[in-house]
């Protein structure tokens, strides 16, 4: 399902004018991700797409929709949110039950349901731990807890805001993993994140934000090749982007094979 | 400065061993760098070195643990916390809420001691200067995002001047930028003498600011070494604790016969430019 | 985020030192439960608490918050002691069987006007006084700082962890739960959800106890502060005359005889 923004701004009632003129298209299936340091915008901006906030101008469009006409839980059938926290998503007495919550609200058929939330503990690699007390477990283990119960509410529209803080490489490479078969599902991924390896080696296309406002948008290539953008958006390039740059090359390979692909032709 | 010898603990109520002989010595004025995956018992560590297990936590403690000349867990905790400090995971958790703005949040510990009004003053504006956060010392502690947050609780823990610092996870909440800055002041304080513990998942930048990189797998203490060797251990890999880019694809050069075999692998920025100087388009030039 | 009701302003009455303010409150109340004469209560009002207002600058937020704690107290007041008080005999209104005594009246006068007094007077100390400096001011003069800490940092978490459950809520209608329906349907679907928040409280209180405790909380050195409280010469003197004029006013009924 394709999302767009068009001619967005948010003002929060203390006056801060957090995203400022935003438009943008995300056609279906696509791998989207969002750099910039902290208070860019970029929590603000998603959280337009499952009406969470509604814009103060501007329009937010998922498929046909219009998030003004819809309510959050209505949104919620189209786009599926995990929080940063997950703390604050989570509450039920089991994992399972928690997994289970979005599916039963979305009035799944009790098979349907099952199989996803089944399908969904399996992706995240909980599927141990479905009786265990969500608070037993370790901040990246609710982490995962949280996705899977956004991804078993099968929505065409998957947004993740800072998926891989607080995991550990198993973790990183698990969700890296989960955003690949999405999009093979035809889903569309939009994530936040901090992380550039992880956004170069995952993502087709990346907007970098600055103080609410787009500084750059295409393909990990276009903008982690543009240092005034980088500099002004406070993010660093991929470390191997920023080792060709270092070595003086003219290209910037993102991940471990293109860069060592590369190589023979720089050999003096 | 800080001695862990043999040291075992289990939670109450449990016979399961969270940690199990651990010896662990951190010279003073170093950086020690602490890497695990998840569950590998990286906080109940922190809390051991701090004195918060077993004298908050209870549980079963065994060997011995000697941080600045005091058996920890023969003294009080008020007077280990005089040769300790600890940053906690949570920053939301580590704000008192006694205070109302940032500035009396940043003192409050030195309140706490009996510090004179002038240097409780002079030390806050300090600290304040030092991890960027001047601008909000008026605003209150709630007010901020977490990542703001997270850099009062560092300068909050900073400013007691502890010879011994603890962090657990200090920037899981900051950007590219803030986490920088933090591990630039991690430098800073260890230039003063400060002795610091850092528990981290960013490789690149404890090769860059540890001295000596321990690795907790199994609930042991599994290995230890210089940070660049360490970190580059291929090892790591099947503890669940990966390597930087620069070293994966350094490896992967190696093997296609474009390093030499015997080459150091990189774990930076720094460490991987030298190596690939062969390859650097501005000498070719 | 408001944590407090504090009206930030710099006049002379903020400036006082707290514990004036608070000795001033006391007397102020100690003094209208004492003598039983609703006019006592109304010259404090229009001597007192009025000019104080006025100068504060705060006087606007005084009366709308006032108002809205006062009105309905003194209407149910008015209204049920003068048709039920016992010793109504004089009666000014009746229809059927509900009569309305000048003696019930008189009552509720009296009552009414210690409670406009005491509300006034308290809501005028919390709009002109930051808990965080009462707090300080109590601490110096030997308040337990544990006990000091339960008020500050209840003042503060509330709205935290109000704040929380907010975004707890959101959250779930993100994952599709509807809201819509009668009020009694949306607490009951709301409760459950909110059990992470009383979970995390626990959590959190262990943590926190944990940072405050590496940050010398559990020290035995005199606290010091880095905010000065005020305080003169005028003030000190003003405190012990508030608790002489306080006693003088317990005083004074007795040796009259009126009570």
């Amino acid at each position: 399902m394709d999302v767009s923004f068009d001619e967005v701004s948010f003002t929060y009632p203390s006056g801060v004018e957090a995203v400022k003129r935003v438009s943008l298209d995300i056609p279906s299936g696509q791998r989207f991700a969002i750099v910039g340091q902290n208070g860019a915008g970029k929590t603000t901006l998603v959280r337009h797409l499952n009406g969470i906030f509604q814009p103060t101008s501007g329009t937010v469009h998922v498929g046909d929709w219009t998030t003004t006409g819809h309510t959050i839980a209505e949104l919620s059938a189209r786009v599926g949110y995990v929080f940063q926290n997950p703390d604050e998503q989570l509450f039920a007495r089991k994992v399972i039950d928690d997994v289970a919550f979005g599916p039963k609200n979305l009035g799944f058929e009790p098979d349907r349901a099952e199989a996803l939330v089944a399908a969904a503990l399996e992706r995240t690699g909980l599927t141990a731990e479905a009786q265990t007390h969500p608070h037993h477990l370790s901040l990246s283990e609710r982490k995962r807890v949280a996705l899977a119960a956004v991804l078993a509410m099968d929505t065409p529209v998957v947004v993740l805001d800072e998926p891989t803080t607080g995991q550990d490489e198993h973790g990183v490479r698990m969700i890296a993993s989960i955003v690949q078969s999405l999009e093979f599902q035809g889903r569309t991924v939009i994530a936040i994140t901090h992380d550039m390896d992880f956004c170069a080696e995952n993502f087709e296309r990346v907007v970098a934000m600055a103080q609410g406002e787009i500084l750059a948008d295409g393909t990990p290539a276009d903008v982690f090749a543009q240092d005034a953008v980088l500099d002004t958006a406070r993010v660093e390039a991929p470390q191997l982007a920023r080792l060709a740059d270092a070595l003086g090359w003219t290209n910037r390979p993102l991940t471990v094979d293109s860069f060592v692909d590369a190589l023979p032709a720089h050999r003096q | 400065m800080i001695d862990l010898t043999d040291v075992s603990y289990a939670y109450p109520d449990t016979d399961r061993f969270v940690l199990s002989h651990i010896n662990l010595n951190v010279p003073a004025g170093t950086v020690a760098g602490i890497v695990g995956a998840s569950g590998s018992g990286k906080t109940t560590l922190a809390k051991i070195i701090s004195g918060f297990v077993p004298h908050v936590d209870g549980g079963q403690l065994e060997g011995t643990v000697v941080v600045d000349g005091a058996t920890v867990a023969d003294v009080t905790l008020a007077e280990a916390v005089s040769h300790v400090g600890l940053v906690i995971q949570s920053p939301f958790n580590q704000i008192s809420g006694a205070k109302f703005t940032v500035r009396e949040e940043l003192a409050f510990g030195l309140e706490n001691l009996g510090v004179a009004r002038e240097e409780m003053a002079e030390r806050v504006a300090e600290v304040a200067e030092l991890l960027g956060i001047t601008s909000l010392l008026e605003r209150s502690p709630y007010a901020l995002s977490g990542g703001q947050q997270q850099l009062v609780a560092i300068a909050s823990m900073i400013i007691m001047r502890t010879p011994v610092l603890v962090m657990d996870e200090p920037t899981s909440q900051l950007d590219p930028g803030g986490t920088r800055m933090v591990f630039d002041v991690m430098s800073s304080l260890r230039d003063t003498g400060i002795t610091l513990v850092i528990f981290e998942h960013k490789l690149e930048h404890l090769r860059e600011h540890a001295d000596v990189i321990h690795v907790l797998a199994d609930h042991q203490l599994i290995a230890s070494g210089p940070a660049r060797s360490m970190l580059a251990d291929p090892r790591l890999e099947e503890w669940g604790i990966g390597s930087t880019r620069f070293t994966t694809a350094a490896r992967a050069a190696r093997d296609r016969g474009l390093l030499a075999k015997n080459v150091e692998l990189p774990v930076s920025l720094q460490d991987a430019v030298p190596l690939f100087e062969e390859f650097d388009a501005k000498r070719g030039a | 985020m408001a944590t407090t009701l504090f009206d930030v302003r710099k006049s002379a009455i903020h400036r006082l030192n707290p514990v004036t303010k608070l000795i001033a409150l006391l007397a102020i109340i100690v003094t209208v439960f004492a003598i039983p004469l609703w006019w006592v209560a109304g010259l404090i009002v229009v001597l007192v608490v009025a000019p104080a207002a006025v100068i504060s600058g705060s006087g606007g937020r005084l009366l709308s918050l006032s108002l809205k704690i006062l009105i309905p107290i003194i209407l149910v007041l008015f209204i049920v002691q003068g048709l039920t008080f016992p010793g109504g005999k004089t009666v000014i209104w009746e229809w059927g069987i509900i009569d309305i005594t000048t003696e019930g009246l008189m009552f509720a006068l009296g009552i009414g006007s210690r409670i406009i007094v005491l509300v006034l007077a308290s809501i005028l100390l919390v709009l002109t006084t930051h808990p965080g400096d009462l707090m300080s001011a109590l601490t110096e003069r030997g308040m337990s700082p544990k006990f000091a800490y339960i008020i500050s940092s209840t003042l503060q978490l509330i709205p935290a962890f109000r704040e929380r459950a907010d975004s707890i809520l959101l959250a779930q209608q993100a994952r599709g739960l509807s809201l819509k329906g009668s009020p009694v349907r949306r607490v009951k679907v709301m409760l459950p959800l909110l059990s992470p928040l009383v979970l995390g409280m626990f959590t959190d209180v262990e943590e926190r106890s944990t940072a405050m405790e590496a940050r010398a909380f559990g020290s035995t050195a005199k606290r010091t502060s880095l905010i000065p409280v005020p305080d003169t010469l005028v003030q000190r003197i003003a405190r012990w005359l508030f608790v002489v004029l306080a006693l003088a006013a317990v005083a004074t009924p007795i040796a009259l005889g009126l009570l």
